[in-house]
């Protein structure tokens, strides 16, 4: 790729984690955090983006970025109160800002109305005509070079000292050598001070990243000498060119004009490269320096220089632990490996176990050490593409204060369990269902502030999001204090659109789960938030498809909260490893509820082929696994075989009639449609320890498609489309 | 190895199998590898042809039985049967034959256009006809080996 291209794609993807702070930091300040700590976070979030963007000559994002930036100083320096309402404001400037990034990286043109007003708003907030020039131009220090501005490391001594011009050639970061570590290992002779030589760096667009650029003057003050100096270049000697003139102290009297001349040389050569950088502070070398891209200039820049210079500048990256980017594919790599790594050891294991060998063995103890081993490799690689859940949830309060302005509602989304970590992909899937979900919340769940004040609840209403590990799954909880479920008219519009028949005798419950059927919309009017067309059989799919589910609860004038149980994990699969008529099947466990052996006194035939059983007093549809796939013609008797119970997405139950089981285990999914296509009742296969491919049952299409044959239409439409 | 006189240029490899006692033939960049016969995993709701699925190294590979595909009298599967790998646009499949016999290597000239045939399996899959040493082999086309989703939806 362009060298250019990647830095900018490096500034942008840099940009999202700073706005991504900039947010946390301004809604900690909401929730009244007063740390000085947040609002210098909140400062060097806009600073930093605004410094990229000079880089890249974002005029739009440069000037939006400054006004907040200096909002954000008054706020720093005491002179501008973080009140309600200033906070409210900064926030929609954060909004802004994040349209005008995504608009720089993608081309587009972002709402200049919007921002025109924000800028406004952000203005009034500013110091009475304070001189933006003044700020700006100390601002750009942080960013620019500042051609061989003298950085005092210590204070230089009077006792006898040497200069040293060193200049790198290509070379010598070609051949791994590191510019910094050498003027580092110079702090080690005495004290030193250093100046940067970048005259002969060129504009970014020639720049040449595999090229040397940059020399240094190095004075050092102590008692070495020379061969002690010449001795640190001694490894890149011919990769560079190096002087060390001695200088300063009175012995070396002789030899200063010498050193004289360099400076004033240097001096001319300051004010040469000053013109064209001091009046347009266009930082250009910057992004260089920053930029992980780790060509040898770019490591060029004397880390002591900006160590010094920018106090700022180490608060960038919170410590927070070393963290390095990888490519998502080499991760997935590895998972699939991985994966097969742990099908490799069950296989082994069973043949081992074949082979007769006693369960005391040394081969049988040194296999389950490996199994417990893989067991972890596998959970470490899994942990990899594990994130914090707030990735998402950061994208709600933007979400909310859109909605709650569009609406007229005052919201206030409250977010637990930020922390919560799942995998990358769930996360990524769950962005739109969320997003869907939150504004149906406040569009229909909240009460309009008249009706919430009539009802004795605060005018502002609340959202909660939340997310908790709970047994092996994520589930993730948004609860409005709404109205709740307005059931009466739920039915009726069930009634209307003819997805119920009028006198269906219905609980509550299943009045709720009205909702997410196909054509369903409680939405008396299409409005711009919620009527997109997307109804919650939408969002319930998606979660579906994620092998989670759905529920809700709603209780009339305390509000509805949608709760969704996720996998952690898309790779791998808790199951119960069952067998139909000679075939091997695997059942997901998070479906079944028990496990049981009918008797033949409680089931009871309904003609045909079906069966109820009855379990403590209810009686649930007994489904034989073979007949609905078609492994076999006649139904087993049912005292023959084992029952598990399970509960469908929408909280139905069945018991699914099978063989036998043989036990428990985890396993790897594995597409079917990647060589294939999808097939009814089969959710996915996976490869067992004999090496055989065994099926992942599909719980609800198997209960759907034994319900009758409209079901089992459907579903093959699905299979087409899906 | 049967090799007519190539005129280079045009020259192409096709693997040629047996299925009873007709042969076929593939084209070689089609084939990923060729295996022995393992075991399939069967599908539900799925065709007569399609044998079920096995582990490719981790994998799953769904067979197809040529034989049932094209028409023919499906065989009794054993281990003499083998599997042809074949990559068919992204999926990989395996193809279910009696055996493999051999490497051609052919011009375009010397395939003939399949005659016109009442058979619509003949026309779905056979590509054209080589006659080599006097004995008559299909070039099999695999863009529509496996079952059509939205005809079988229908």
């Amino acid at each position: 790729m362009d060298p250019l291209e990647a830095i900018r794609g490096t500034f942008f993807q840099e940009c999202e984690e700073q706005l991504a702070e900039l947010e946390t930091g301004l809604l900690a300040m909401e929730n009244g955090d007063t740390d000085p700590e947040t609002i210098n976070a909140v400062f060097r979030a806009v600073h930093s983006i605004k410094g990229g963007a000079g880089a890249f000559s974002l005029e739009a994002l440069i000037r939006f970025a400054h006004v907040f930036e200096t909002a954000m100083d008054e706020m720093r320096s005491g002179r501008l109160a973080p009140t309600d309402e200033v906070l409210k404001t900064l926030l929609r400037a954060s909004d802004v800002l994040a349209d005008l990034v995504r608009a720089a990286r993608d081309g587009d043109t972002a709402d200049e109305a919007r921002s025109a007003a924000i800028v406004e708003e952000l203005k009034a907030l500013g110091p009475e005509g304070a001189s933006e020039e003044a700020e700006s131009e100390e601002d750009w220090g942080d960013f620019s070079f500042q051609p061989l501005s003298a950085v005092t490391l210590e204070t230089p001594a009077a006792a006898g000292a040497w200069q040293v011009r060193f200049r790198p050639r290509a070379d010598l970061y070609a051949k791994a050598n590191e510019s910094a570590l050498l003027l580092r290992e110079l702090t080690r002779l005495g004290e030193i001070v250093v100046e940067l030589d970048d005259s002969e760096l060129p504009d970014l667009e020639s720049l040449d990243p595999e090229a040397a650029h940059l020399a240094w003057t190095v004075t050092v003050t102590g008692d070495a000498d020379e061969a002690a100096i010449r001795e640190v270049f001694e490894f890149v000697d011919g990769d560079c060119e190096l002087e060390v003139t001695p200088v300063g102290g009175d012995a070396d009297a002789g030899t200063a004009p010498l050193g004289d001349l360099d400076i004033s040389a240097l001096l001319a050569e300051l004010q040469d490269s000053q013109v064209p950088v001091a009046p347009e502070p266009e930082p250009e070398p910057e992004p260089v320096a920053a930029a992980p891209v780790a060509t040898a200039p770019a490591r060029a820049a004397p880390p002591p220089t900006e160590a010094a210079a920018d106090p700022a500048a180490t608060h960038r990256k919170p410590e927070a632990g070393a963290t390095i980017r990888v490519d998502l594919e080499r991760v997935d790599r590895l998972i699939d490996l991985v994966g097969e790594l742990v099908i490799n050891q069950a296989m082994l294991s069973q043949r081992v176990m074949e082979a007769g060998f006693a369960r005391a063995s040394g081969v049988a103890m040194g296999l389950d050490e490996l199994e417990q081993l893989t067991r972890e490799i596998q959970d470490s690689v899994m942990a990899i593409r594990a994130q914090p859940v707030k990735s998402v949830f950061q994208r709600m309060p933007r979400l909310v204060r859109e909605v709650a302005a569009m609406t007229g509602k005052p919201v206030r989304l409250v977010t637990e369990g930020e922390g919560t970590e799942v995998d990358k992909t769930v996360i990524e899937r769950l962005a739109d269902p969320l997003t869907h979900m939150i504004r149906n919340a406040i569009d229909h769940g909240l009460e309009s502030p008249e009706k919430r004040a009539e009802a004795g609840k605060p005018a502002e209403g609340q959202v909660r999001l939340a997310a908790a590990h709970r047994s092996g799954r994520i589930v993730i909880e948004v609860a409005d204090d709404g109205a709740g479920i307005n059931r009466e008219r739920v039915k009726q519009i069930a009634v209307d659109k003819g997805l119920i028949a009028a006198d269906a005798p219905m609980s509550d419950e299943e009045i709720d789960n009205l909702i997410f059927m196909p054509g369903f919309s409680t939405a008396s009017e299409v409005s711009d938030i919620s009527g997109r067309g997307v109804g919650m059989d939408v969002v319930r799919r998606s979660i579906q498809a994620l092998g989670g589910r759905i529920a809700i609860s709603s209780r009339p004038g305390k509000g509805s909260t949608f709760t969704m149980s996720l996998p952690l994990t898309l790779a791998v699969l808790d199951g119960m490893v069952v067998s139909v008529e000679g075939q091997t099947l695997v059942a997901p466990i998070t479906a079944i509820v028990e496990t049981l052996l009918p008797k033949a006194s409680d089931v009871h035939s309904l003609g045909g082929h079906a069966r109820v059983i009855a379990i403590r007093d209810s009686y649930v549809p007994l489904i034989d696994v073979g007949m609905a796939l078609g492994y076999r013609a006649e139904p087993l008797a049912a005292t023959q075989g084992v029952a598990l119970l399970i509960e469908g997405e929408g909280g139905q139950r069945a018991a699914l009639l099978v063989d036998a089981i043989q036990g428990q285990r985890q396993v790897v999914i594995k597409s079917l449609e990647a060589n294939y296509r999808q097939v009814p009742g089969v959710a996915a296969a996976t490869i067992l320890g004999d090496g055989r491919v065994a099926l992942i049952l599909d719980i609800d299409t198997i209960v759907a498609v034994s319900r009758g044959a409209d079901s089992l239409r459907a579903e093959k439409r699905l299979a087409a489309t899906g | 190895m049967n090799q007519t006189t190539p005129t280079p240029g045009a020259l192409r490899e096709l693997i040629s199998f047996r299925i009873g006692a007709q042969e076929f033939c593939v084209d070689i960049m089609d084939v990923r590898e060729i295996r022995g016969w393992t075991a399939a995993t069967a599908l539900p709701q799925s065709p007569a042809f399609v044998k079920g699925v096995i582990n490719l190294r981790g994998a799953v590979l769904p067979i197809v039985d040529l034989a049932a595909r094209l028409g023919f009298e499906s065989s009794e599967t054993s281990d003499r049967h083998v599997i042809i790998v074949a990559q068919i646009g992204e999926q990989v499949v395996g193809l279910l034959v009696d055996a493999v016999s051999d490497i051609l290597s052919v011009t375009d000239d010397v395939i003939q256009p399949t005659p016109e045939v009442a058979s619509d399996t003949a026309k779905t899959f056979v590509r054209g006809l080589l006659a080599i040493e006097g004995r008559m082999i299909s070039l099999i086309g695999l863009e529509r080996v496996l079952p059509d989703v939205v005809l079988e939806a229908a």
